[in-house]
């Protein structure tokens, strides 16, 4: 097969501007997008201003009390809305922070380590029927500038930091954007949806999305 | 003004001597002026073995970052350094001995001990008056000191990732307590008394041995964010099945307080007295009932926010005695009558 040539993304701003490029065809191949992501060395000087540790991690050094506001879970911090095609998004993940197990409501799902490490657990969908603990299939520990890929055909997954002395940082592309997911209790396979909100949007904190916010996927 | 070589002046204040492999840090290169200017000094990613008295010498610092460096040890000199107010100090090879006998002198606000290898929180800590962030994730810990309830400034306290089998219920003193953090433990049960956390936002509590949580938890009106993945929480409805009969005492003991039977100090002697006081109203409402020391242990489930299934306990007086909506265990609608809370309540349970 037919490989075309993978041009290297000097900055994010470039990478983002190749995916716009990409997306404008109607179909999506998989392994291009993947590729070109991978190919991407993460800068943090290139997306530290979309990345909103809000938390009690001193990561930039200043804790100002009046920004410090505690949380117990990552932040989605909007960067691009690839002309409607895509949204690309950078998640922050603090120490212990993880994700609920869920589904990516019919869209690819694209997921790079910008820094820190990761770890994914793929899931089964649960039998409507059983009521029984949902069946684990893999687990992988993601590195810094790896892609991984999924979506509901393959199955669902959970992410989580579990590291408790560093934070990390992901890069996220969505296409199409979806704002509501399903979220899955590890225990019985119950499922319920669940709005998506950003934390921040082009690098501004956006606090008043929605009044309950109730998922940050 | 000279600066070592590879050293990054970000402002005035700031010196950043991070991640330039240093196994010695000499602060000859630096101007006396510069020492007393600089407010933010970063010596992460370096090979210090350890860290020289001198560091004193910087006697404005507010901010020392000395992360992943070789450390076994930091030196008597930070005791000096008045304006300290945040100290990193996260994956080197510090425990309990490793600090200096006056650390508890710092104005320290904020302080990250994580990955590190302490097996216990060293009391030079308990004495930081100012402390409203503390951290020792991923070290070594068995148990978190009673003297916790001594750092009335705490907002903060990071606990993850040790070997912390219970929770005091000293922790419930600390006033402002809003983001506590016990994930990746070995805790099995958690005290009814940190219902008295009235700030608390955020508690983590995943992976850990839990199986049912308290019913108090309820209680925690602030609480926003709550995990509990990965512990062996019951599913399914459970009923204690051992059950010892009160004894006489108790039995007499229950007669009195349930029928109000008036009863003064010259009628009984003082051991009698104090065991009548201690008598415990059953949870149930539609029961006016007591118990003492006999009570049967009842896992209930509580929805929470038309989500999960959470197996709360409680005690009631005798196995007959359950709550109105128990009639069929097995029921997946079965749901908490008694104390309601309003869906408003713990709005994102990280259960999943």
């Amino acid at each position: 097969m037919e490989h075309t040539e993978v041009v290297k993304p000097e900055s994010l701003d470039e990478l983002i501007k190749i995916l716009h490029k990409i997306f404008e065809s109607d179909s999506i191949n998989v392994e291009e997008v993947q590729d070109i992501m991978e190919a991407y060395d993460s800068n943090p000087q290139d997306w530290m201003r979309y990345a909103k540790f809000d938390q009690y991690s001193t990561f930039d050094g200043c804790s100002k009390k009046s920004n410090r506001t505690w949380k117990n879970r990552y932040t989605r911090n909007l960067v691009d809305e690839g002309n409607g095609k895509f949204n690309l998004m950078i998640l922050c993940w603090g120490e212990g922070h993880g994700s609920s197990i869920h589904d990516h409501t019919d869209s690819h799902c694209f997921m790079k380590l910008l820094q820190g490490q990761l770890k994914e657990t793929l899931f089964e969908w649960p039998d409507s029927k059983s009521k029984g603990e949902m069946v684990q299939k893999s687990q992988r520990i993601l590195q810094e500038n790896k892609v991984a890929y999924i979506n509901d055909s393959i199955g669902l997954h959970r992410v989580e930091n579990g590291s408790h002395t560093e934070c990390a940082a992901s890069l996220h592309l969505y296409s199409p954007p979806f704002q509501s997911c399903q979220t899955f209790d590890q225990r019985t396979g119950h499922r319920n949806t669940v709005k998506m909100t950003f934390w921040s949007k082009k690098g501004e904190r956006t606090p008043f999305e929605t009044a309950f916010s109730q998922e940050n996927n | 003004m000279e600066i070592h070589e590879g050293a990054a002046v970000a402002s005035d204040s700031v010196l950043d001597f991070s991640r330039l492999s240093l196994t010695t840090f000499n602060l000859n290169s630096v101007s006396d002026e510069r020492k007393r200017d600089t407010k933010q000094l970063y010596l992460n990613y370096n090979r210090l073995g350890s860290l020289p008295s001198s560091v004193s010498l910087f006697c404005n610092l507010e901010f020392l970052d000395i992360s992943n460096n070789g450390l076994s040890a930091i030196c008597e000199g930070i005791t000096r350094l008045t304006r300290l107010k945040t100290l990193i100090a996260k994956n080197n090879r510090l425990d309990e001995f490793s600090l200096p006998k006056e650390f508890g002198s710092l104005q320290l606000e904020v302080l990250n001990f994580s990955g590190n290898r302490f097996e216990e929180i060293p009391l030079q800590c308990m004495k930081l008056l100012r402390l409203q962030s503390l951290s020792f994730g991923g070290n070594r810990l068995k148990s978190i000191p009673d003297e916790i309830e001594n750092l009335t400034s705490l907002e903060l306290l990071y606990l993850g990732g040790n070997l912390i089998t219970a929770i005091p219920p000293e922790v419930a003193n600390l006033p402002y307590l809003s983001y506590l953090v016990l994930c990746d433990n070995r805790i099995q049960s958690v005290p009814p008394q940190l219902t008295r956390l009235h700030s608390l936002r955020s508690l983590s509590l995943h992976n850990n041995l839990l199986t049912y949580l308290p019913r108090e938890i309820l209680c925690l009106v602030h609480l926003q964010e709550l995990s509990l993945r990965g512990n062996p929480l019951v599913v399914r409805f459970v009923k204690e099945m051992t059950y010892d009969p009160p004894s006489l005492l108790e039995l007499a003991g229950r007669t009195v307080k349930s029928r109000n039977i008036p009863y003064y100090p010259y009628d009984l002697p003082s051991n009698l007295m104090r065991y009548l006081d201690l008598a415990s109203k059953c949870p149930n409402p539609k029961c006016a009932g007591v118990y003492f020391d006999s009570c049967v242990r009842q896992i209930k489930f509580v929805d929470f926010c038309g989500k999960y299934r959470l197996p709360l306990m409680h005690y009631l007086c005798s196995p007959e005695c359950t709550s109105p909506c128990s009639s069929n265990p097995q029921s997946d609608a079965e749901s908490e009558e008694e104390s309601s809370v309003p869906a408003y309540r713990l709005q994102r349970v990280l259960l999943g």
